[in-house]
This record gives structure tokens, sequence and C-alpha cells, in this order.
């Protein structure tokens, strides 16, 4: 039972951090490989700011949001628009991107390691202080209901949002057909901007969360998420709001699972071993749909 | 400028064995039926050329033809050999040479280089093993493709640095260097003015005479009568009619194709 | 000490920095967007430890066993995960990379677990260094030339195109993946001979960014983009011990600019420089000047050819009032 709660925490967080790459990929075709370096730079910046004064929760978790918005906007301003401007093909403009994004990430990597000098850091200063419910033989921390309950929200506000709204609808028209897309009188630009904040505000949250229930996290954790993340994200299938909800606590199970079964770290090897078997087996993900056809 | 209808019938298809034959060939992309069982023959030393509106299905017949596009079914044989489960390459190399409907040359490679790629497949351009490990030593292919499509003084310039015509010659001239025995031609003169269009017309004649099969996709029916022997017309992934170009452009069907098409647009 | 020996360590960093690169360039010249050379590298330094430590193999059969071994296992990756296109298929070589590293943080006895092995010395010299330095890269610079040159642009920029004249496809592919295996595993047993330690934590995510940085930095499409920015990146640190303790975030922004703002690199910069001479030269050729202008006189006519590939996209130019109603 325990186990279970652990799954559905663990999952939580892997699918606020994937919710955003999934966004942004799904969609505007971007799979943005800064996102963890956001992600971190969140935390960072909050760590930084309640060395100087001590806040509540609330503002802690809105200065993650804050700083991924605005830091995921400046990645696409700066990185990935210059990128596209001068790419000649989808191919190409694709890689460049990956390429482009590991290497804008070494910047905020760059400034946390050199202040932390690569040791842990966290928000301790926070005037935030962890309980444990217990129930039965459960024990329930309070950031672990706040990180499963925010995910839910989230995911589901998220999964509306795409259905019902015009601009969820433009969205997934530009994550199909961008030339149906344009003919909607989509501004693409502008779109794929807040289409970037949303994802970046995810990620800042994401690691808010994360590092209030770990209590601290290294400048090189969000490397590791990355990795996780795309693995959650394939699982499920590109684009799939189904599928990111289903991959992140599949994951989440998997290696809670290796975790009670053996000893060692092999742990870490669940995340990429499933990416591989999943491309192996079932390339779409298992809520994929068909390759879509652009031209 | 004309071949003289004599001259056609001396070479009437339906004699001997055919270079390419197709049949009943269906290429389907989920519910569109791009081509719907297409069959044809062709036969060697003769010009095709195939007319029908955007969307009929030309360019897939081409892209099936040479193996790059899936069949849904059908058969295709080469010298009376079936080859639709081969790969797109090794139809290549049986010298089954084609161009792309766009211009679809290597950004990274001269003029030259663009046209030496098809001649790197021939048999019998092998040079000596150590001119071809360092790369050096001539292409006696390149050079007469080069001469074919009037390349000259062209040969350094990147594709990026060419008028359209000019790099629509160049893939041509690489088509025609790999010593092509069917030479699938989609568009060629797409873009071209008149001027272009009937070197190109010359070139495909004088081809002709080395005894090569072509079939040509061209939208100008004027260029279609001067250079074809033999013309298929589409629509709907179907052909409608075939025969001598001038009888199929006067072939009502073939003109409902059109018309009724510019119709629908206008309405 | 000569310059020689005081920088022997950091010239030693380049060669096998070289060949780290190269494995991941090779691919990509060949439009396999694979980093598994970066496992492979991984998978050449503990095979390389084991042979010497624990099967007391001498230098030069170690790394001729482990770079086959290498070339082998990253041949068999590529025949599983070879149908994937772009994006997937960089992940899922990620994920092989990561998945060494955990097998070497699990492996018990023969990795050494979290501290790995050390202690590797073997009569491994300098001149076996430099010989097997420079027949690969003879080997690659030949790769760059002639047939095999153009076959490779070809099947990278536009696969189709290259299948139609001829070009077994598929082949190059797993090719691409085999030589990547190969020049990983070389330079990873190069990297533990020379080094003699290896710890889990030396073959982590952050070796993937560095030889991707060089060649990005440098050039992806030539060995000579590889030889600069293997030289870059293992002595920029050096020199950026000048600008002192913000050199990490020096590094960060070279990387981040190249990346976006050249991504052909450093090499790609000159390739074009290059161009742009020759294109000034050429225009004082007789037979250039010539060929140019019968094109201009050719193409006088442009209006028309151009209204007429309106029409043409359009609609066809058989239409009542086109050509056709002409010819009727
Ligand atoms: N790869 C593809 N996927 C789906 N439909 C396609 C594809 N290629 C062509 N089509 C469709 O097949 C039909 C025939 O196209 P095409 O062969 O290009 O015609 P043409 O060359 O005669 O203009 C068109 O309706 C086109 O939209
Ligand atoms: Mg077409």
């Amino acid at each position: 039972m325990q186990d279970l709660l652990s799954v559905v925490t663990l999952g939580s967080i892997y699918l606020l951090f994937a919710l955003g790459m999934s966004l942004t990929w799904g969609t505007i075709d971007i799979l943005n490989f800064s996102h963890g370096s956001i992600f971190m730079f969140s935390v960072f910046t909050g760590y930084l700011i309640l060395d100087l004064t001590t806040l509540p929760f609330l503002p802690v978790l809105l200065i993650g949001v804050a700083v991924g918005a605005l830091m995921s906007l400046l990645v696409q301003v700066l990185a990935f628009e210059q990128i596209l401007k001068r790419a000649t093909n989808k191919k190409t403009a694709e890689m460049q991107i990956l390429i482009g994004g590991i290497g804008v990430a070494i910047i905020p990597l760059a400034i946390a390691q050199h202040h932390t000098k690569s040791n842990p850091f966290g928000l301790r200063e926070s005037s935030f202080e962890l309980h444990t419910w217990v129930v039965g033989d459960l024990r329930i921390t309070n950031i672990a209901a706040i990180t499963v309950v925010t995910a839910a929200i989230l995911w589901v506000a998220m999964a509306l949002w795409l259905r019902r709204s015009r601009q969820g609808l433009a969205l997934r028209a530009i994550g199909v057909d961008t030339e149906v897309a344009s003919l909607m009188g989509v501004h693409r630009r502008r779109l794929a901007l807040a289409t970037m904040a949303v994802s970046g505000a995810l990620a800042g949250l994401a690691g808010m969360l994360f590092t209030f229930s770990l209590g601290a996290i290294t400048p090189e954790s969000g490397d590791t998420l990355l990795v996780k993340a795309f693995a959650c994200i394939i699982l499920g299938g590109i684009g799939s709001m189904r599928g990111v909800l289903f991959g992140s606590y599949f994951l989440a199970a998997c290696e809670v699972w290796v975790l009670t079964q053996t000893s060692g770290s092999w742990v870490e090897a669940v995340s990429f071993g499933l990416i591989f078997l999943v491309l192996l087996i079932r390339p779409t993900g298992v809520f994929g749909r068909k390759e879509v056809r652009r031209t | 400028m004309t071949t003289s209808a004599n001259e056609r019938v001396a070479h009437a298809p339906d004699s001997g064995t055919p270079v390419f034959e197709a049949r009943d060939v269906k290429v389907y992309f989920g519910g569109v039926k791009a081509v719907d069982g297409v069959s044809l023959k062709l036969m060697p030393g003769l010009i095709y050329g195939i007319i029908g509106p955007n969307g009929s299905g030309k360019s897939t017949l081409i892209g099936a033809m040479t193996r790059l596009t899936k069949l849904t079914s059908g058969e295709l044989l080469f010298d009376g050999e079936p080859y639709h489960n081969a790969s797109a390459s090794s139809i290549a190399r049986k010298r089954v040479a084609r161009t792309f409907q766009t211009v679809r040359l290597l950004p990274d490679l001269d003029v030259r280089d663009n046209i030496r790629l098809g001649a790197d497949g021939r048999q019998d351009e092998r040079p000596n093993l150590l001119s071809r490990i360092l790369g050096i030593g001539g292409s006696p292919a390149t050079d007469d493709a080069i001469d074919k499509a009037q390349l000259h003084g062209f040969e350094s310039f990147y594709p990026s640095e060419l008028s359209y015509g000019t790099q629509r010659r160049v893939e041509i001239a690489r088509a025609i260097s790999t010593n092509p025995r069917l030479l699938l031609l989609d568009e060629p003169t797409a873009g071209m003015n008149q001027t272009e269009r009937a070197e190109i017309s010359q070139l495909m004649k004088s081809l002709k005479n080395d005894g090569l099969c072509q079939l040509l996709v061209e939208h100008d029916v004027q260029m279609m009568i001067d250079t074809c022997d033999h013309v298929f017309a589409m629509n709907f992934g179907k052909l409608i009619a075939e025969g001598r170009p001038e009888d199929v452009v006067r072939d009502p069907q073939v003109q409902e194709a059109y018309l009724g098409r510019k119709w629908r647009e206008h309405a | 000490m000569s310059w020689y020996d005081t920088n022997l360590v950091l010239i030693q960093a380049t060669i096998t920095g070289l060949l780290l690169a190269l494995s991941i360039q090779i691919p990509l010249r060949m439009g396999v967007f694979s980093f598994a050379g970066v496992g492979a590298y991984g998978f050449g330094c503990y095979a390389g430890a084991v042979l010497v430590l624990d099967h007391q193999m001498a230098a030069l059969p170690t790394i001729l066993v482990t770079t086959l071994a290498g070339g082998l296992i990253v041949l068999v990756l590529g025949l599983f995960i070879n149908r994937l296109n772009g994006l997937t298929l960089a992940m899922a070589t990620v994920a092989f990379d990561l998945i060494i590293g955990v097998v070497a943080v699990n492996g018990g006895e023969t990795t050494g677990g979290a501290t790995g092995r050390y202690g590797v010395i073997s009569d491994f010299t300098m001149g076996h260094m430099w010989t097997i330095l420079v027949v690969v890269m003879v080997l690659v610079a030949l790769s760059e030339r002639g047939k095999l040159g153009r076959r490779i642009d070809a099947v990278r920029d536009d696969p189709e195109l290259a299948s139609s004249v001829g070009i077994r496809v598929y082949n190059y592919r797993l090719a691409a993946f085999f030589v990547s295996g190969l020049l990983g595993a070389a330079a990873g047993a190069m990297n533990i001979l020379v080094r003699s330690a290896i710890t889990p934590l030396d073959i982590g995510f952050h070796l993937i960014v560095l030889a991707l940085t060089m060649i990005i930095v440098g050039g992806s499409l030539s060995w000579k983009g590889a030889v600069i920015g293997a030289v870059v990146f293992t002595w920029l640190p050096d020199v950026l011990q000048v600008i002192g303790e913000w050199q990490e975030l020096v590094y960060g922004v070279i990387v981040a600019v190249a990346a976006v703002l050249m991504p052909r690199g450093i090499y790609g910069l000159y390739v074009e420089a290059k161009r742009a001479v020759l294109r000034r030269r050429r225009t004082r050729r007789g037979a250039v000047r010539a060929a140019v202008a019968a094109e201009r006189a050719r193409t006088t006519d442009d209006d028309e050819a151009l209204a007429e590939m309106e029409d043409d996209l359009g609609s066809p130019s058989v239409t009542p009032g086109g050509s056709m109603g002409a010819n009727l």
C-alpha cells in the first residue's frame, strides 16, 4: 500500500515534468532539451531568493512558475526561433533544435554549478513545514498530497483546454497540419510562445514540488529527469494527453517495483530500458496516433 | 521539329518485348486511390507521355515504377522480369532513371558532382582503385551528360547559384549519366520558357535515337505533340485514354477531365 | 621538459576526444542521428580495463578486440533501431548510452561497481596512439572524397534520391552504426590505457554533450571540423583559466551560440568563405561568362515563362483559352 502511494507521488512528479515537454513536442514540434535545465534553474532561483528572505509555500511555487515561464520564453525567442528562421528543411531543423536545446541548457547549468560547487541545494528557508499524516499504517506527507492533487488538476485542465478552447484546437491543428492551422487564422508565433511559456511554467512548478518533497536537488538533476520524461512521453505516445498520464505512472510503478525487488541501482536503467522496449515493439506508444502526413 | 507520322507507325507499340510493363497497378494512401488499376507497356526506343490534371496520380505512378512508393497491389516488370518486390536501389541499378517533380539536387555538391552521382553507379565507369580512393580522375559519362544537357561553364556552380531552369537541366543530366534504359521525367520543364522546352524536347529526341525508352509527364500540349510517340491520359488514378498525342488531346474524355476541373474551380 | 611532455595529458585527451567526436560525426554525416558511439566509448573503457587487468592482454590486442566488439554491438543495436526516425532514433541511442553506465555501476567485480576499475597499466605507447590516429584519420578523410564522399552526401541529404540513383541506403545506415561503434570503442580503449582508471561517472550524459559540442562548434560535415572541435574543447578549459571562475559559463555560451547561429560550425564558415571566393574568381573566367550570358539570353522571355509556370501551378495549361485551344 505504501508502495502504491510512492508510485502515485513519484508518478505525479514525472507527470508535471513530462506534461510540459509533451505539450511542446506534440503541438509545436519542439523537443526542448533545456526543459531539465529550466526545471533546475527555477529551483535554484527560489533557493537564492530564500537566502534573502523567508517566504511561505505559495509564493515559492509562484516564483518557480514565473522563472520557468520566463526562461522558456527566452529559449524560444533567442534559440529556437532563430534556428527555425535559418533552417532549410524539417529534418535538420528538428535536429538543430535538439542540439540547440542541449547547448542552451549548459548556461544555467554552469551558473548553478558554479554557485553551488555542484552540491545539492534545497528550499529549506521557506516557512513551509512538512507534515506527515498517519492513516492506518499509511504515511502520507502533505507535500505528496499537494503534488498528486496539483498534477491531477493540471492534467485535467490541460486536457480540457486542448480539447475545448479555440487556442487548444488551433494548437492541435498545428500539431497535425501547419497549413490547415494557418488557414484557421492561427498566429503561429504567438501560440508557440504561449505554449513554451506554459511548458516552462510547468517545469518550474514541478521543480519546486519535487524539491519540497525530496529536500534538495543537484544542478544535474534536470538531465536525469529529461530522459525519464522522454520515456514517459514515448511510452504513452507522442502528443497524447492520456499517453503522458499513463507513461508517467507506469514508469513510476516500474521503478518502485524494481526498487523493491532488486538491490543495487538498477532502477536508473528502468526508464532507458522502457524507451527501448517501446521503440522496438510499438514505436507509436500505447495511445499514439498514427504518424500523420505533413506535407 | 515534328517527327513524321510514318516514322511513328514504324515504331508502333505492341511489337517485341516491352522494356517495362505495369499490370493493374494500384497505389492507395489510406482512402485516396492515387493510382487505381493502371496497366501499360513501354517499348524500347519510344518516347511516351502522360497527361492528366494535377492530383491524377502521375507522380505516384512514377514513384511506384521506381519502387520509391509502396504498391498496394499489381505487378511491375522490367525486361519481362517482375520486380515489384525489389528495392528502389536495385531497380535503379537495372538502369531505370528518373527525375523528380521538385528539384532535388544536393546543396553541398557542385553541378559536376551532382551529375556524377548518377555516373557513379555505372558498371562501365569503374576507375582504377587508386583514383577511386583518391577521388581523382575524370568521368566520361559525366562529361557526356554535361554535354547533352548543355551545362558547360556551370560545372563548379552550386545548385543555389543556378536559375531554376538550369537546376532542372542538372537533374536531367544526373539521370542521363546513369546510362539508363528507361528514363522517367516528372514534369522536367515546369518553370521553363519555350526556348528551354524546345531544348529539352530536342535532347529527348537525340536520346531516343540512341534507343532509350522515355516516359514524360508534361502539361504543355505542344511539347507533348512535338516530343512523344504515344501518350497516356490519366484522371483519378485511372488511364482514360491512350494513343497518338494528337488524338489523345482531342479525346472528349481527356478534355472533360481538364475542363471539368476548370469548371469546378470557377463554380 | 619540452612542451610536448608537459602537455602530454592534454594531447592524449585531444586524441581520444577526437575519435569520440568522430564516432558521432560519421553517423551524422550519413544522416543517422545516433549517439551510440558514446555508449561504445563507455564499453571500450571497461572492456579495455577488463582485458588488461583480468586477462593480462597486451595493449594492441586489447584495442583490436575491444574495437571490433564495440563495432559489432552497435551494429546489432543498429539492426534493431534502424527503422526509427530522427529524434526517436537519437533518444534510443541516448538510452543505450545511459544503460551502459547503469550496467557499469551494477557489474560487480567485472566493472568494479561505483568505484570502477583502476591501475590499468600496459605496454601502450604514444607511438601506438599516433599510429592509430593517423590510420583512422586517413580512412575518414578518404570517406569524404570521390565516389564514397558523394554517396554519403546523398544518403544524408536525400535518401530517396540516393536510392533512385542505385545507392543501397540501408547498408550505408548500418555501416554508420558499425563505424561509430568501432570509433567509440577504440577511443574508449585508448582512453583507459592512457588514463589507467575508469568510473561510471566518467561515461554519463555529459559525455554525449561533450562529443556533440565538439562537432557542432567545429563543424559536422568534415573530419577537419571534428579536429577543430576536439582541440578547442580539450584546450579551452585550460585557456579559460585566465577568465577564471566563470569559464564554465563562457563554455556554455560558446556552445549555445554555435548551436543556434552556425550549425555547420567553424569549419562550415571556412567552407562558405571559400565558396564565396571561388564564385568571385570564376566570374572572370571566359567559359563561365559565356555560359551565364547564354543562359541569360535564353531566359530573356522569363516573364512569359513565369506566367506559364503560374498557369501550370494553378491548373494545367490545357485549358480552353490555353495552348490546348490553340492546338485544336
Ligand atoms: N505520400 C502521399 N500520401 C497521401 N496521399 C498522397 C501522397 N502522395 C500523393 N498523394 C495523393 O495522391 C494523389 C495523386 O497525387 P500525384 O501522384 O502527385 O498526382 P500528379 O502527379 O498527377 O499531380 C493526390 O490526391 C495526392 O494528394
Ligand atoms: Mg505530379
